[in-house]
């Protein structure tokens, strides 16, 4: 099986590529960038891993090739979120530099200039969701979404894979592709039990026109490099095989860190790269980590090196030993059953969407959702409203409010996804003027999210004016 | 008076210059190997209208900016040394190529400056015997971090000095305290190859130039496009190096003297360097000069050098028109072998160059090749020259512009530059820089000692020195890059304190290399601090400061008159 799928992943790159060697790298430490001054989100993070990587002298090998980011567009970043009360009060420069920077590695990566990238960069986006009220789990702006709509309007791309390895649940990502069949969004994480922000089970598996899309791996806490490469040897690799995506991105947050201080499991660097060196990513974007001296420095040297093609095989932490890491019976068995779930409801996913849409093409489907904001203290309930279509995965319908400390918003949102159908973009497109003219009382804000057309449209209803992106 | 020599690759060029005017200059082939020779022919032309009481009294400095230690580093000249790493981990050094004579020992420093191995003392040992048996004297002993912590390295000198008195160890601190462990490794290997066939030559110039009656100071050009005197270069031979591109970096100051953006093309017979002027400072290559395919320690200016001269060879090859890479010699129209850009130039100004008909008849073979007019042909390289310039020019600028950046600020306020001005350099600039400046849209400056702006530049360079401080305060300890100098501070060290130090220590180290009159022309180029936090409270603060006496010109020069 690894045959066929390093074959595929070969052509799949010699397409693009042609030939060329190096690893893309951003590195952006935003050293003048904090949450604040005692958060681990702080300028300090990302220090040891400069010095690490400078005296180590990675940059100076013909591997790699350094670029600077640049700012995301507001428009790439309104392809993505509903910005509540706008994109500028929620991506900061310091949000659109890190988004930016996965944004210049996905043009380096398309030019054929590298074989590979990895933006590390910071904020971090794996948390913030479709709509963003405020900032939750450190994040405000999801940086691998801004990228890989810009991938796919800019050139086309459609079948994406995105595996998140950071320890905390990727909530944010997984409600983006919630409903997207053509994104496969695969998360391993410590159990949500035990561990920030509670979710990421097995049976959270997509909605009802892209179920299977959606897999969730929740490790006992503890996991070691045995259990987290178990999963990707027994799930991850076969199911990416069976997908076949065009682009593989790496949400590549580094607190699996047996040392990191805001979870408790047991990967180490070198680990990292082993992963990184068999999942084979095209891009990878940093998302957590806050063990800033003893995991960081070592985690993010293993990536680059593991993605650039340069021997790992001295890379180790300070106070690495290596028989303590290994995995429990009990722990390898409970992996065990999750792998087995988790490729039946993977391999189903086909009939779940067609029995969907027999039963119901043409209905509306309804979930109502309660999401909290930890950073900014925030209470938002959500009504999500999903048009079946027999054509198409059908458009969405966000009514949202939230409860700050600052006040209220109401708002509601639509979302046209890139494949939609021509009747399904007039009904949305339709609805979306009906909204307008009604004089409400009971939001703040319309907007509307034309992927097909690349058109985000902002309409506040006080002052009756619209924002066209 | 001010003397200027530059020993280029090709020609040794000199100047005698004073109050803004070249009194004299000379230019005489570079003898590769006898540059003392060449250098003193020249000296000796400059020197020959001077009485001797001029000599004595109203010379004032001598500069050389000399070959021989990129010469000694790219030819394997150089003594024989060996190189002892303790990487601890991360790169697999043992797979990587290094070296002859690369020894790996066990031991690790953190990037605090934590000793996380201790060293493997037996295994020291075994290297120094195998060293001592291999008949070398020299060791390079370099260890990762050894900047925050040279405890490592100091050991390792101890034990093999113990046992070995005769080794000469150099340490990779001294060398260099910036952060890159590969390059720290290069420059100190290269360092303690070179260090005695550089203090030889040294000395024997300097004697020779005793000998001539010349009493002022000597000072050498360093890649960076400032001065050292002659006796602060015996401890750091690797900054000589590619000194020749910045003696033309600080010649195009010397004719300008202004804030432009300009780009400094220096054409020569087979390349043709490039490098930038922003906003009136030169730009520094980001990353340090690469010597023998390695990275350095070594600062230097940004320069692009292009296998495009005056006198590349143009020929006919399968259906097209190549020009270079290499000569065959001097331009057909000073009685050369065939045909080159400036035959072709000679061409389109009627002969302004040289000869008008031993160009011509150097194009005519292959424009019948090409089925073009001879004055076709000429247009023809005269546009691809320009435009391979114009393409290296522009691939410059983005790759300025691409310089990673770490702070939100620095991406914010991303600086946006415009070409304004061509600054030629060399004989051939007056033939090939109108053309070129045009194609770019900006000014062109050629001026009458642009072709001897090099040893101008040699002659009027200041000195620079730069500075880094590192400052850790839960550790209570700093380091500078310079010298392997650390010591102690207090942990309510703050960063003006940092400032103050860093500023201090400029002062003393710039007073002990002799330069201390440029002391006071200090700038902060780097202020940095990190908060150390653990849990929820401050544990320390960590501090990176940078602050330089940047290169420029002289006071004493005030730039060049117009007419002489």
């Amino acid at each position: 099986m690894r045959d066929k799928q390093d074959i595929q992943k070969e052509v799949r790159k010699n397409e693009r590529t042609a030939g060329e060697g190096q690893t893309g790298l951003v590195f952006f430490p935003a050293f003048d960038w904090a949450i604040s001054p005692t958060h681990p989100e702080r300028e300090e993070r990302l220090l040891y891993t400069r010095d690490q990587l400078f005296e180590e002298g990675i940059m100076d090998l013909p591997q790699i090739r350094q670029y600077q980011p640049r700012l995301a567009e507001l428009k790439d970043i309104a392809r993505v979120h509903f910005c509540v009360p706008d994109v500028e009060t929620q991506a900061t420069e310091a949000h659109r530099i890190a988004a930016g920077g996965a944004l210049v590695i996905a043009d380096a990566l398309m030019s054929g200039e590298i074989k590979n990238g990895f933006a590390l960069v910071r904020p971090p986006g794996h948390h913030a969701m479709r709509v963003v009220h405020g900032n939750r789990g450190f994040c405000n702006i999801n940086n691998e979404p801004v990228m890989i709509e810009y991938l796919r309007k800019k050139y086309g791309l459609q079948r994406i894979a995105i595996v998140d390895t950071d320890v905390h649940h990727g909530d944010g990502t997984q409600d983006i592709y919630w409903h997207d069949p053509d994104v496969l969004f695969i998360s391993f994480h410590q159990d949500g039990r035990t561990l920030y922000p509670g979710s990421g089970f097995t049976d959270e598996i997509g909605g009802p026109l892209a179920a299977g899309a959606t897999l969730n791996v929740p490790l006992p806490p503890g996991t070691t490099d045995e259990g987290i490469l178990y999963v990707l040897d027994n799930l991850v690799l076969p199911v990416l095989d069976e997908f076949q995506p065009e682009l593989i991105v790496n949400s590549a947050g580094q607190d699996n860190h047996y040392s990191d201080p805001l979870a408790n499991m047991a990967f180490s660097a070198r680990g990292y790269a082993l992963l990184n060196e068999k999942l084979s990513p095209d891009i990878a974007v940093l998302e957590g980590g806050y063990s800033v001296e003893t995991a960081l420095p070592y985690v993010n040297l293993g990536i680059i090196m593991a993605m650039a093609g340069i021997d790992y095989s001295n890379l180790y932490e300070p106070d690495y030993r290596k028989d303590i890491f290994k995995e429990e019976r009990g722990n390898l068995k409970r992996l065990e059953d999750i792998v087995h779930e988790l490729t039946g409801i993977f391999r189903l996913r086909q009939e779940l969407a067609e029995k969907t849409r027999r039963q119901g093409s043409g209905s509306l489907l309804q979930r109502h959702r309660q999401i909290y904001y930890d950073t900014d203290q925030i209470r938002e309930t959500q009504l999500e409203t999903l048009k079946v279509c027999a054509e198409c995965p059908g458009y969405l319908l966000i009514e949202s409010a939230a409860i700050a400390r600052k006040g209220r918003h109401r708002v509601y949102c639509i979302s046209i996804p890139i494949q939609c159908c021509l009747r399904c973009r007039q009904e949305a497109r339709d609805h979306y003027a009906k909204m307008q003219r009604r004089n409400s009382n009971s939001f703040d804000y319309v907007y509307l999210q034309d992927r097909p057309a690349d058109v985000y449209l902002q309409y506040d209803y006080r002052t009756k004016k619209e924002r066209v992106f | 008076m001010l003397i200027g020599i530059d020993v280029g690759g090709t020609f040794t060029d000199g100047i005698l210059c004073s109050e803004g005017r070249i009194i004299n200059s000379s230019k005489h082939p570079t003898k590769k190997d006898d540059l003392q020779d060449s250098i003193f022919a020249v000296l000796d032309d400059l020197l020959q209208d001077l009485t001797n009481y001029e000599i004595k009294s109203n010379i004032t400095q001598v500069v050389l900016s000399t070959t021989l230690v990129t010469n000694l580093l790219v030819t394997g000249g150089g003594e024989r040394a060996a190189l002892v790493l303790i990487p601890g981990p991360g790169l697999n050094i043992r797979q990587m190529e290094f070296f002859p004579h690369t020894y790996i020992t066990e031991g690790a420093t953190d990037f605090r400056g934590r000793n996380t191995e201790p060293l493997n003392e037996a295994q020291i040992e075994e290297i120094g015997k195998l060293i001592v048996a291999e008949g070398i004297g020299k060791v390079a002993v370099v260890g990762k971090f050894s900047q925050r912590n040279d405890s490592h390295e100091r050991r390792v000198e101890e034990i093999l000095k113990g046992r070995y008195p005769q080794l000469e160890v150099i340490r990779g601190f001294e060398v260099s305290g910036q952060l890159n462990f590969l390059r720290r490794a290069a420059t100190t290997y290269y360092t303690a190859v070179t260090r005695d066939k550089w203090a030889s030559f040294a000395a024997s110039i300097k004697k020779s130039i005793r000998e001539r009656g010349i009493t002022s100071p000597i000072n050498i050009l360093k890649a960076d496009g400032g001065t050292m005197p002659l006796n602060v270069s015996l401890d750091c031979p690797c900054e000589t190096i590619f000194s020749g591109p910045a003696a033309s970096v600080i010649g195009a100051l010397a004719l300008t003297m202004d804030r432009y953006t300009s780009v400094v093309v220096d054409i020569g017979g087979t390349t043709t360097d490039l490098a930038l002027i922003l906003e009136g400072k030169p730009l520094y290559a980001s990353r340090g000069a690469v010597v023998g395919g390695r990275y350095t320690h070594v600062r230097s200016f940004a320069v692009r050098s292009i296998a495009l001269g005056g006198d590349s060879a143009v020929r006919w090859v399968g259906n097209k028109i190549v020009i270079g890479p290499d000569r065959l010699g001097p331009a057909a129209c000073f009685g050369g072998p065939g045909a080159t850009p400036t035959d072709a130039i000679n061409i389109l100004e009627e002969g302004k160059l040289g000869s008008l008909s031993l160009s011509r008849k150097a194009l005519e073979e292959v424009s019948r090749q090409a089925g073009l007019t001879v004055r076709g042909l000429a247009q023809t390289i005269v546009s691809r020259v320009n435009d391979q310039l114009k393409d290296s020019i522009k691939e410059m600028f983005k790759s300025w512009e691409q310089e990673p950046a770490y702070k939100i600020w620095e991406i914010i306020h991303k600086r946006q530059v415009k070409l304004e001005r061509v600054v030629g350099i060399g004989a051939a600039a007056g033939a090939f820089i109108p053309s070129l400046a045009d194609s770019l849209g900006c000014q062109a400056l050629v001026h009458h000692y642009s072709p001897v702006a090099n040893a101008l530049g040699a002659a009027v360079a200041r000195p620079t020195l730069t500075l880094l401080l590192h400052a850790d305060t839960e550790q209570r300890s700093y380091y500078l890059n310079l010298e392997g100098i650390s010591g102690r501070i207090s942990s309510g060290f703050q960063l003006e304190d940092a400032k103050e130090l860093a500023r201090k220590q400029l002062k003393i180290i710039a007073k002990k290399r002799g330069i201390g009159r440029y002391a006071d022309r200090y700038e902060y180029f780097l202020e940095e601090q990190f908060n150390m936090i653990r849990g929820w409270s401050t544990v320390g603060k960590l501090f990176d400061v940078g602050v330089q006496i940047t290169s420029g010109i002289i006071d004493e020069f005030k730039g060049v008159q117009m007419h002489s």
